[in-house]
Protein backbone atom coordinates (compact mmCIF):
# COMPACT_ATOMS: atom_id res chain seq x y z
CA UNK A 1 0.00 0.00 0.00
CA UNK A 2 1.74 3.47 -1.04
CA UNK A 3 2.02 5.65 2.22
CA UNK A 4 1.67 9.52 1.60
CA UNK A 5 2.46 11.02 4.41
CA UNK A 6 1.04 14.77 4.52
CA UNK A 7 2.68 16.20 7.26
CA UNK A 8 6.44 15.42 6.34
CA UNK A 9 5.37 15.19 2.89
CA UNK A 10 6.67 12.09 1.45
CA UNK A 11 5.55 9.56 -0.44
CA UNK A 12 6.56 5.55 -1.01
CA UNK A 13 5.67 3.07 -2.55
CA UNK A 14 6.99 -0.71 -3.06
CA UNK A 15 7.43 -2.59 -5.90
CA UNK A 16 8.18 -5.63 -6.68
CA UNK A 17 9.95 -7.95 -9.58
CA UNK A 18 8.77 -11.30 -9.04
CA UNK A 19 9.36 -14.20 -11.07
CA UNK A 20 10.55 -18.22 -11.43
CA UNK A 21 14.31 -18.99 -10.15
CA UNK A 22 17.63 -17.34 -12.05
CA UNK A 23 15.14 -15.78 -14.23
CA UNK A 24 16.97 -11.99 -13.80
CA UNK A 25 15.32 -10.65 -10.69
CA UNK A 26 18.46 -9.78 -9.13
CA UNK A 27 20.05 -8.45 -11.99
CA UNK A 28 17.62 -6.29 -12.74
CA UNK A 29 18.09 -4.43 -9.60
CA UNK A 30 21.73 -4.75 -9.60
CA UNK A 31 21.79 -2.71 -12.97
CA UNK A 32 19.38 -0.34 -11.51
CA UNK A 33 21.59 0.12 -8.19
CA UNK A 34 24.74 0.53 -10.90
CA UNK A 35 23.47 3.37 -13.04
CA UNK A 36 21.20 5.48 -10.94
CA UNK A 37 23.44 8.37 -9.41
CA UNK A 38 24.47 8.28 -6.41
CA UNK A 39 22.42 11.06 -4.38
CA UNK A 40 19.18 9.28 -5.85
CA UNK A 41 19.85 5.68 -4.09
CA UNK A 42 20.51 3.48 -0.81
CA UNK A 43 22.88 0.61 -0.66
CA UNK A 44 21.74 -2.82 -2.76
CA UNK A 45 20.48 -4.85 0.17
CA UNK A 46 20.74 -8.75 -0.51
CA UNK A 47 20.13 -11.48 1.88
CA UNK A 48 21.05 -14.29 0.06
CA UNK A 49 23.28 -17.80 0.43
CA UNK A 50 26.86 -18.58 0.18
CA UNK A 51 26.32 -18.95 -3.51
CA UNK A 52 24.18 -16.07 -4.14
CA UNK A 53 20.53 -17.56 -4.73
CA UNK A 54 18.31 -15.05 -3.26
CA UNK A 55 17.29 -15.91 0.28
CA UNK A 56 15.12 -13.89 1.07
CA UNK A 57 15.01 -10.33 -0.99
CA UNK A 58 17.00 -7.99 -2.13
CA UNK A 59 15.80 -4.55 -1.46
CA UNK A 60 16.81 -0.95 -3.14
CA UNK A 61 15.50 2.05 -2.13
CA UNK A 62 15.38 4.62 -4.46
CA UNK A 63 14.52 8.40 -3.90
CA UNK A 64 13.36 10.32 -6.63
CA UNK A 65 13.50 13.71 -5.03
CA UNK A 66 10.87 16.42 -4.52
CA UNK A 67 8.00 16.29 -6.94
CA UNK A 68 5.66 19.10 -6.29
CA UNK A 69 7.07 19.38 -2.73
CA UNK A 70 6.70 15.69 -1.97
CA UNK A 71 9.43 13.56 -1.40
CA UNK A 72 9.17 10.37 -3.41
CA UNK A 73 11.08 7.36 -2.58
CA UNK A 74 10.11 3.70 -4.85
CA UNK A 75 11.32 0.37 -2.74
CA UNK A 76 12.39 -2.18 -4.80
CA UNK A 77 12.02 -5.56 -3.69
CA UNK A 78 13.24 -8.95 -5.62
CA UNK A 79 11.80 -12.64 -4.34
CA UNK A 80 13.84 -15.31 -4.26
CA UNK A 81 12.19 -17.77 -7.01
CA UNK A 82 13.75 -21.00 -5.67
CA UNK A 83 10.57 -23.70 -5.56
CA UNK A 84 11.04 -23.75 -1.68
CA UNK A 85 10.41 -20.07 -1.19
CA UNK A 86 7.15 -19.84 -1.95
CA UNK A 87 6.08 -18.72 1.53
CA UNK A 88 9.02 -16.47 1.50
CA UNK A 89 7.39 -15.09 -1.24
CA UNK A 90 4.16 -14.37 -0.22
CA UNK A 91 5.66 -12.31 2.96
CA UNK A 92 7.76 -10.39 0.39
CA UNK A 93 4.61 -9.39 -1.45
CA UNK A 94 2.89 -7.70 1.18
CA UNK A 95 2.05 -4.40 0.45
CA UNK A 96 3.57 -4.52 -3.02
CA UNK A 97 2.16 -1.54 -5.11
CA UNK A 98 2.86 -2.84 -7.96
CA UNK A 99 4.63 -5.75 -9.78
CA UNK A 100 7.46 -6.64 -12.47
CA UNK A 101 7.13 -10.23 -13.62
CA UNK A 102 10.66 -11.47 -14.96
CA UNK A 103 10.27 -14.22 -17.39
CA UNK A 104 12.81 -16.35 -18.77
CA UNK A 105 12.91 -16.79 -22.32
CA UNK A 106 14.01 -19.97 -22.97
CA UNK A 107 12.20 -22.17 -24.08
CA UNK A 108 12.94 -25.15 -21.85
CA UNK A 109 11.81 -22.27 -19.08
CA UNK A 110 8.40 -21.33 -20.43
CA UNK A 111 6.43 -24.13 -17.52
CA UNK A 112 8.23 -22.78 -14.69
CA UNK A 113 7.53 -18.94 -15.93
CA UNK A 114 3.86 -20.17 -16.08
CA UNK A 115 3.42 -21.53 -12.90
CA UNK A 116 5.23 -18.62 -11.20
CA UNK A 117 2.74 -16.44 -12.67
CA UNK A 118 0.03 -18.80 -11.52
CA UNK A 119 1.35 -18.72 -8.24
CA UNK A 120 1.89 -14.31 -8.64
CA UNK A 121 -2.17 -14.47 -9.24
CA UNK A 122 -2.79 -16.39 -6.12
CA UNK A 123 -1.04 -14.74 -4.40
CA UNK A 124 -2.20 -11.36 -5.20
CA UNK A 125 -5.77 -12.27 -5.03
CA UNK A 126 -5.12 -13.37 -1.79
CA UNK A 127 -4.53 -9.94 -0.34
CA UNK A 128 -8.11 -9.21 -1.44
CA UNK A 129 -6.59 -7.83 -5.10
CA UNK A 130 -8.30 -8.07 -8.41
CA UNK A 131 -5.26 -9.75 -10.30
CA UNK A 132 -6.59 -8.33 -13.57
CA UNK A 133 -6.36 -4.41 -12.05
CA UNK A 134 -3.36 -5.17 -10.66
CA UNK A 135 -0.32 -3.06 -11.53
CA UNK A 136 1.78 -5.08 -13.47
CA UNK A 137 4.41 -5.26 -16.36
CA UNK A 138 6.21 -8.37 -17.93
CA UNK A 139 9.52 -8.38 -18.73
CA UNK A 140 10.80 -11.01 -21.10
CA UNK A 141 14.45 -11.50 -20.12
CA UNK A 142 17.30 -13.35 -21.49
CA UNK A 143 16.80 -12.42 -24.96
CA UNK A 144 20.64 -12.77 -25.91
CA UNK A 145 20.07 -16.70 -24.93
CA UNK A 146 20.18 -18.94 -28.23
CA UNK A 147 16.85 -20.96 -27.35
CA UNK A 148 14.59 -18.36 -26.88
CA UNK A 149 11.07 -18.35 -27.79
CA UNK A 150 8.99 -15.37 -30.08
CA UNK A 151 7.67 -12.76 -27.52
CA UNK A 152 4.65 -13.25 -29.60
CA UNK A 153 4.29 -16.98 -28.74
CA UNK A 154 5.59 -15.98 -24.73
CA UNK A 155 2.39 -13.56 -24.89
CA UNK A 156 0.52 -16.13 -25.75
CA UNK A 157 1.17 -18.08 -22.60
CA UNK A 158 2.28 -15.37 -19.94
CA UNK A 159 0.14 -12.37 -21.35
CA UNK A 160 -3.60 -12.98 -22.27
CA UNK A 161 -4.16 -9.44 -20.04
CA UNK A 162 -2.30 -7.12 -22.41
CA UNK A 163 0.13 -6.01 -19.81
CA UNK A 164 2.92 -3.90 -20.99
CA UNK A 165 6.04 -6.13 -21.88
CA UNK A 166 9.68 -5.37 -22.08
CA UNK A 167 12.08 -7.63 -23.91
CA UNK A 168 15.38 -7.54 -21.74
CA UNK A 169 18.32 -8.76 -21.16
CA UNK A 170 18.79 -7.72 -17.92
CA UNK A 171 23.01 -8.39 -17.62
CA UNK A 172 23.67 -5.59 -20.22
CA UNK A 173 20.63 -3.64 -18.64
CA UNK A 174 19.06 -3.75 -22.54
CA UNK A 175 15.23 -3.01 -21.25
CA UNK A 176 15.69 -2.55 -17.48
CA UNK A 177 15.20 0.87 -17.36
CA UNK A 178 12.57 0.80 -19.80
CA UNK A 179 11.26 -1.76 -17.33
CA UNK A 180 10.97 0.65 -14.49
CA UNK A 181 10.39 3.66 -15.78
CA UNK A 182 6.42 1.85 -17.19
CA UNK A 183 6.35 -0.08 -14.04
CA UNK A 184 6.74 3.31 -12.23
CA UNK A 185 4.85 5.28 -13.75
CA UNK A 186 1.56 3.05 -13.79
CA UNK A 187 2.10 3.36 -9.88
CA UNK A 188 1.88 7.02 -9.56
CA UNK A 189 -1.25 6.73 -11.96
CA UNK A 190 -2.95 4.69 -9.53
CA UNK A 191 -1.46 6.65 -6.44
CA UNK B 1 -12.52 -7.06 -0.03
CA UNK B 2 -9.91 -3.82 0.23
CA UNK B 3 -10.53 -1.06 -2.16
CA UNK B 4 -8.21 -2.68 -5.45
CA UNK B 5 -5.46 0.47 -5.48
CA UNK B 6 -5.20 2.06 -2.30
CA UNK B 7 -2.81 4.62 -0.55
CA UNK B 8 -2.59 5.56 2.72
CA UNK B 9 -2.87 9.30 3.37
CA UNK B 10 -1.93 10.42 7.10
CA UNK B 11 -2.82 14.34 7.58
CA UNK B 12 -0.39 16.35 9.90
CA UNK B 13 -2.62 16.27 12.83
CA UNK B 14 -2.21 12.48 12.71
CA UNK B 15 1.35 12.69 11.81
CA UNK B 16 1.49 14.85 14.98
CA UNK B 17 -0.35 12.41 17.57
CA UNK B 18 1.89 9.63 16.15
CA UNK B 19 5.17 11.54 16.93
CA UNK B 20 3.59 12.28 20.70
CA UNK B 21 3.02 8.63 20.93
CA UNK B 22 6.38 7.43 19.74
CA UNK B 23 7.88 9.96 21.93
CA UNK B 24 6.09 9.02 25.17
CA UNK B 25 7.00 5.38 24.33
CA UNK B 26 10.43 5.87 24.38
CA UNK B 27 10.46 8.22 27.30
CA UNK B 28 8.52 6.23 29.98
CA UNK B 29 10.26 2.82 28.26
CA UNK B 30 13.22 4.27 28.88
CA UNK B 31 14.20 2.43 25.32
CA UNK B 32 16.33 3.61 22.49
CA UNK B 33 14.55 4.20 19.52
CA UNK B 34 10.70 3.54 17.96
CA UNK B 35 9.86 3.08 14.33
CA UNK B 36 6.54 2.76 12.85
CA UNK B 37 6.56 1.11 9.79
CA UNK B 38 3.77 0.37 7.20
CA UNK B 39 4.15 -4.08 7.03
CA UNK B 40 5.30 -2.99 3.18
CA UNK B 41 8.28 -2.07 5.17
CA UNK B 42 8.09 1.58 5.11
CA UNK B 43 9.26 3.94 7.46
CA UNK B 44 5.81 6.69 8.53
CA UNK B 45 7.17 7.73 12.03
CA UNK B 46 10.62 6.98 14.07
CA UNK B 47 11.53 8.80 17.66
CA UNK B 48 14.27 8.22 19.28
CA UNK B 49 18.24 8.22 19.39
CA UNK B 50 19.10 10.43 16.18
CA UNK B 51 22.55 9.22 15.36
CA UNK B 52 20.65 5.37 13.76
CA UNK B 53 21.65 5.04 10.53
CA UNK B 54 19.96 3.52 7.82
CA UNK B 55 16.38 3.66 9.06
CA UNK B 56 15.23 2.62 5.28
CA UNK B 57 16.98 -0.91 5.40
CA UNK B 58 15.73 -1.67 9.11
CA UNK B 59 12.24 -0.44 7.96
CA UNK B 60 12.54 -3.64 5.46
CA UNK B 61 14.17 -5.97 7.25
CA UNK B 62 12.07 -5.73 10.04
CA UNK B 63 9.47 -5.59 8.11
CA UNK B 64 10.34 -8.46 6.05
CA UNK B 65 11.52 -10.25 9.29
CA UNK B 66 7.69 -9.91 10.84
CA UNK B 67 5.76 -11.12 7.30
CA UNK B 68 7.76 -13.93 7.64
CA UNK B 69 6.82 -14.83 10.88
CA UNK B 70 3.30 -14.24 9.81
CA UNK B 71 4.10 -16.96 6.93
CA UNK B 72 5.32 -19.42 10.00
CA UNK B 73 2.30 -18.84 12.36
CA UNK B 74 -0.15 -19.97 8.81
CA UNK B 75 2.38 -23.26 8.62
CA UNK B 76 1.79 -23.84 12.57
CA UNK B 77 -2.05 -23.26 12.11
CA UNK B 78 -2.05 -20.16 14.11
CA UNK B 79 -3.76 -16.54 12.89
CA UNK B 80 -0.60 -14.78 13.55
CA UNK B 81 1.98 -13.80 15.39
CA UNK B 82 1.25 -10.87 17.11
CA UNK B 83 4.75 -9.66 18.94
CA UNK B 84 8.68 -10.96 18.14
CA UNK B 85 11.33 -10.52 20.42
CA UNK B 86 14.80 -10.42 19.50
CA UNK B 87 17.66 -10.17 22.22
CA UNK B 88 20.76 -9.13 21.18
CA UNK B 89 24.03 -8.20 23.35
CA UNK B 90 23.69 -4.67 23.88
CA UNK B 91 20.32 -3.98 22.38
CA UNK B 92 16.94 -5.86 22.06
CA UNK B 93 14.40 -5.25 19.73
CA UNK B 94 10.50 -5.74 20.47
CA UNK B 95 7.91 -5.93 17.46
CA UNK B 96 4.33 -5.82 17.73
CA UNK B 97 1.89 -5.50 14.77
CA UNK B 98 -0.98 -2.80 14.62
CA UNK B 99 -4.69 -4.16 13.00
CA UNK B 100 -2.50 -5.80 10.27
CA UNK B 101 -1.33 -2.61 8.65
CA UNK B 102 1.66 -1.19 10.87
CA UNK B 103 4.45 -2.15 12.51
CA UNK B 104 5.49 -0.89 16.13
CA UNK B 105 9.10 -1.60 16.69
CA UNK B 106 10.76 -0.63 20.32
CA UNK B 107 14.58 -1.03 20.53
CA UNK B 108 16.12 -1.17 24.21
CA UNK B 109 18.62 -2.14 26.45
CA UNK B 110 19.23 -4.37 29.10
CA UNK B 111 18.78 -1.09 31.93
CA UNK B 112 14.75 -1.58 30.60
CA UNK B 113 12.67 -4.42 31.68
CA UNK B 114 11.03 -6.26 28.71
CA UNK B 115 7.99 -6.98 30.97
CA UNK B 116 7.35 -3.21 30.69
CA UNK B 117 7.91 -2.67 27.53
CA UNK B 118 5.38 -5.34 26.82
CA UNK B 119 3.15 -3.30 28.40
CA UNK B 120 3.84 0.11 27.05
CA UNK B 121 3.77 -1.10 23.43
CA UNK B 122 0.64 -2.91 24.06
CA UNK B 123 -0.90 0.64 25.61
CA UNK B 124 0.41 2.51 22.49
CA UNK B 125 -0.50 -0.14 20.07
CA UNK B 126 -4.16 0.45 21.08
CA UNK B 127 -3.44 4.15 20.27
CA UNK B 128 -2.09 4.22 16.94
CA UNK B 129 -4.71 1.14 16.05
CA UNK B 130 -7.43 4.25 16.91
CA UNK B 131 -5.06 6.37 14.74
CA UNK B 132 -5.20 3.64 12.39
CA UNK B 133 -8.87 3.52 11.93
CA UNK B 134 -8.92 7.66 11.89
CA UNK B 135 -7.09 8.06 9.04
CA UNK B 136 -8.88 4.17 7.08
CA UNK B 137 -11.73 6.90 7.63
CA UNK B 138 -10.79 9.86 6.09
CA UNK B 139 -11.92 10.57 2.44
CA UNK B 140 -9.61 13.00 1.61
CA UNK B 141 -9.09 13.04 -2.48
CA UNK B 142 -5.39 12.61 -3.57
CA UNK B 143 -5.48 15.11 -5.79
CA UNK B 144 -6.08 17.48 -2.86
CA UNK B 145 -3.57 16.34 -1.46
CA UNK B 146 -0.67 16.04 -4.34
CA UNK B 147 -2.11 18.86 -6.58
CA UNK B 148 -3.61 18.09 -10.47
CA UNK B 149 0.10 18.24 -11.76
CA UNK B 150 1.67 15.71 -9.67
CA UNK B 151 1.45 12.41 -12.15
CA UNK B 152 2.92 14.83 -15.17
CA UNK B 153 5.79 16.04 -13.21
CA UNK B 154 6.11 13.26 -11.39
CA UNK B 155 6.50 10.88 -15.05
CA UNK B 156 9.21 13.72 -15.98
CA UNK B 157 11.26 12.64 -13.19
CA UNK B 158 10.92 9.30 -14.10
CA UNK B 159 12.41 9.80 -17.49
CA UNK B 160 14.99 11.95 -16.38
CA UNK B 161 16.16 9.29 -13.59
CA UNK B 162 15.90 5.93 -14.58
CA UNK B 163 18.02 5.89 -17.96
CA UNK B 164 21.26 4.21 -18.99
Amino acid sequence: MAIINVGVREIHCKIVYYGPGMCGKTSNLQYIHSQVPREAKGDLLSIATETERTLFFDFLPLDLGKVRGFSTRFHLYTVPGQILYERTRVAVLNGADGVVFVADSQRDKLQEDIKSLQELARNITRQNKKFSEFPMVLQYNKRDMPSVLPSTVMDKYLNPLSWQRFDAVATTGVGVFDTLKAISKLVISKL
Amino acid sequence: MDPQLTSLIVPPDEVAHIDECLARLVDDTGGNYALLLDKSGQVIASNGDGNRQDTTALGALIAGSFASSQQIAKLLREKDFRMLLQQGVRENLFIALIEDQWILTIIFNKGTHIGLVKVLTKKATEELASVLERVRKQARSRDEVLGSNFRTSMEDTIDLLFRD
